[in-house]
């Protein structure tokens, strides 16, 4: 059977070729198209998580709902201890965040006034690399700024601006600050309305010792982020929350499963199309064969031999096909995951979506690949199901008669 | 003679029925397939830009040079008044309003966020772009200190209806400030920008609360359908900036563009493979006619008479499916139009990047228009190359050579 499917496909060069082309060009397009819609969000994804989001925070519980002071952890201590005799942590910190009201003589914006551990953020997130003018690990009243943010008030280096906003405990704040570094993460949201101070001084002056908005911490594999969170989380009491990086950009994470849809959707119309085609060129094919099969089922050959003879040969073309098409459209996810795409001034026109980044790389991923190349093989398959229902229908006498 | 090769045409057409039949539903489901996709991605992008242009653009705005960039109060239109007068009577703008802008700090009883407080005029704003179509919760009934608030930053601040959020900034004179609202109503407008950080109250109590002339405005929007306006008005206001919507928000200019070439290239990709179709089917047909073909020469038909019997039974099977796809199309259209696609499940995604969670098609005239010429088009150049086989015939050998 096999070698007379080999035959058959060498002697029908037209449908051959047609099957063989329309399955490569398909296949190949699939794979660099996938490769490239992956690529894009798993970049966006962690762009957004190690600039400052972490792979998982923790919370008391409803500091996300309510907000406030009211849902702050009061006790770092507790959870440090339980974080560092966890396994697969690669770094943790604890955040305070407020805003309040940040003024020049001319020019005044609300901020979202961060206190950290310079230091451990280091370890965590971008922002001791986003670091553009000044210095990064700043001390005292010193802030490290975005860069929007400082552009916004007319800000440059050693510049003095004023703050107020409310203590921890609901007391008034004012202070004067001293720009000493200016960030830029990209994220211009971020950028426009940040700064940090370090956290020995934050906690004097906002009286938050031991306390924190949330405590962030950075996995050693992020593929096991989830077993972690799990473990993390069964040592929490009731009152703490622990969010993974899907839950806490689960907007984005959203946006990039309808983002998806819609790119399978438009692919679904192509492959669509070229199903039809191929069972057209399929049925062309069997139905002038319609003789020959109406002679091999008179010396005796089963129509579940037949079967077996047409699903061989589209399994042959499409296999030889899809294989040169995996090869190809792997090369080029392979070559533009190392060497991304650039298009320069992207992120600036979409900053206000959280691109921050003028690269598309692809994702290259063998089970992703097996897996498009696999549905359009098994469309291939499809696709001689009719034709073999139709040659099913003739005797071999009707067959051998037929025109 | 004509109607002789018409009617020939016509039963040869139909001759093999479901080679006939496959083709048919092949271009009518590619067809539909294809316009529905197109539909949805125009009613998608259409309705961003539609509600960008009602809710802060209009088709063209104008600024203070460097008020874009500084977004403060002293970079605003000092004349804004008497030239919203002047454009008022001109006749290709129907609508005109200034709108006064100034960021801060917007604080609920637990949080507290970056926000935008924007002075409108709402019976203008009716007139402009029926604003009340956007109130999603309570009503435009704003009395003493009412205001009316994005739906992701009620969500964020968490504010309900006839909740106080305190606004704090800065006014003319460099003090700081805060105005207690009381939140009257909701609006959701997909314009992140809106959505996400607006405060609307009444232009009026806006320039009382920071000190500022009535006249001053940070924004003058214009409706026009009036293509050469923005350069007319470019050079009547040497001295402000005259944008139009690509200008402002480039990214949903560069997402149109993107969706007209996407369009493009899918409407290609198909038509080709739908061209591969026909090609296929036409060729097999012909071939297996060529005694016909032969005896047609013989007994006196010109060339030509088989070339226009051949391309009518192109066009007849183009035209059945152009025919049947259209009914498809008109009805997924028209539905997806009227129903829209119900992305509920994704509206936090979906809002984040601007778009609304009931996606509605959008139904061209043009959409069928080129569909056909392009069907029209490849099912005449399918039959080029088989008729070249004919052209080369010679009658005597092919009635012999088949008998």
């Amino acid at each position: 059977m096999f070698e007379l499917a080999i035959k058959n496909i060498l002697f029908y060069k037209g449908r051959s070729i047609t099957t063989f082309l329309l399955s490569y060009i398909s296949a190949t397009f699939f794979v660099i198209y996938v490769a490239f819609l992956d690529g894009s969000h798993i970049s966006m994804l962690q762009n957004s998580l190690k600039v400052y989001t972490g792979s998982i925070q923790i919370y008391q519980k409803d500091y996300r709902d309510e907000g406030g002071y009211d849902y702050l952890i009061y006790n770092n201590q507790k959870i440090f201890n339980i974080l560092d005799k966890t396994e697969g942590i690669e770094a943790y910190t604890s955040r305070v965040e407020t805003f309040g009201i940040v003024s020049t003589q001319e020019n005044s914006s609300a901020m979202m006034l961060s206190g950290v551990n310079f230091e451990k953020e280091a370890n965590i997130s971008e922002l001791k690399n986003a670091l553009i003018e000044g210095v990064y690990n700043s001390y005292d009243n010193c802030l490290y700024m975005g860069v929007d943010l400082a552009k916004k008030l007319d800000l440059s280096l050693n510049d003095e601006v004023s703050f107020v906003g409310s203590a921890i405990e609901s007391s008034f704040v004012a202070d004067i600050f001293k720009v000493c570094g200016i960030f830029r993460t990209g994220m211009y949201e971020f950028d426009a309305n940040s700064a940090f101070l370090n956290r020995n001084y934050f906690d004097t002056l906002f009286y938050a010792q031991n306390t924190s908005s949330y405590i962030v911490v950075k996995a050693k594999d992020l593929n096991k982020n989830d077993a972690l969170a799990s473990n993390i989380r069964s040592h929490l009491s009731e009152n703490e929350k622990l969010y993974t990086w899907q839950e806490l950009m689960s907007a984005m994470v959203e946006a990039m499963k309808v983002d998806s849809i819609f790119g399978y959707i438009s692919m679904a119309l192509l492959f669509f199309v070229i199903f039809f085609v191929i069972l057209i060129y399929g049925f062309i094919n069997i139905s002038a064969r319609i003789k020959e099969f109406g002679t091999l089922k008179s010396i005796g050959i089963s129509d579940r031999q037949i079967d077996t003879l047409l699903f061989l040969e589209i399994f042959i073309i499409s296999i030889f096909a899809l294989i040169l098409a995996g090869l190809s459209g792997g090369y080029v996810a392979y070559y533009y995951e190392l060497h991304p795409i650039v298009i320069e001034g992207m992120s600036e026109i979409y900053k206000d979506y959280g691109i921050i980044s003028d690269e598309i790389p692809t994702s290259f991923n063998l089970y992703t690949i097996f897996c498009n190349v696999g549905l359009i093989l098994f469309l291939n398959l499809l696709s001689i199901v009719y034709p073999i229902y139709y040659v099913r229908q003739y005797s071999p006498i009707e067959a051998m008669r037929h025109v | 003679m004509y109607k002789t090769i018409f009617s020939l045409a016509l039963k040869n057409a139909l001759l093999r029925k479901t080679r006939a039949l496959l083709l048919i539903f092949m271009i009518a489901s590619s067809m539909s397939f294809m316009l529905s996709l197109e539909g949805l991605y125009n009613g998608m992008t259409k309705n961003m830009i539609d509600m960008t242009l009602r809710s802060d653009t209009g088709e063209v705005s104008i600024y203070a040079k460097d008020y874009r960039l500084k977004q403060e109060i002293k970079y605003a239109i000092k004349e804004a008044q008497s030239i919203k007068d002047q454009l008022q009577h001109h006749p290709s703008i129907t609508s005109v309003i200034t709108r006064l802008k100034v960021s801060g700090l917007g604080a609920s009883a637990t949080k507290s966020y970056p926000v935008d407080l924007i002075g409108i005029n709402l019976i203008e704003e009716e007139s402009f772009g029926e604003f009340s179509a956007f109130v999603k919760e309570g009503n435009l009934d704003l009395g003493k200190n009412g205001c009316i608030v994005g739906k992701q930053l009620a969500k964020d601040l968490k504010l309900r209806l006839n909740a106080k959020l305190v606004f704090s900034t800065q006014d003319s004179s460099n003090t700081l400030q805060s105005k207690l609202l009381r939140v009257k109503a909701i609006v959701h407008t997909t314009n992140i920008n809106i959505d996400n950080k607006a405060i609307f109250i009444p232009k009026k109590v806006l320039s009382e609360f920071i000190g500022v002339d009535p006249a001053l405005a940070t924004q003058i929007a214009i409706r026009t359908q009036d293509k050469d306006l923005q350069e007319e008005l470019r050079l009547r206001y040497r001295k402000l900036e005259v944008l139009n919507l690509s200008e402002i928000n480039p990214m949903l200019a560069q997402m149109k563009e993107m969706m007209v070439v996407f369009n493009a290239i899918s409407f290609s990709i198909v038509m080709g493979v739908v061209f591969i179709g026909i090609l296929g089917v036409m060729y097999v047909s012909i071939l297996e006619r060529i005694r016909e073909f032969g005896i047609m020469l013989a007994v006196g038909y010109s060339y030509t008479n088989i070339q226009i019997q051949v391309i009518f039974e192109a066009v007849f099977l183009a035209l059945l499916g152009f025919l049947l796809g259209s009914i498809f199309s008109l009805a997924s259209l028209y539905y997806l139009s009227h129903y829209g696609l119900d992305l509920s499940e994704f509206s936090d995604g979906l809002q984040s990047f601007g778009m609304s969670s009931i996606i509605y098609g959008d139904i061209q005239p043009e959409y069928f228009l080129r569909t056909f010429y392009a069907i029209i088009f490849a099912s005449v150049l399918s039959v080029f190359l088989p008729l070249r086989t004919i052209k080369k015939l010679n009658p005597v050998d092919v009635i012999k050579a088949d008998s």
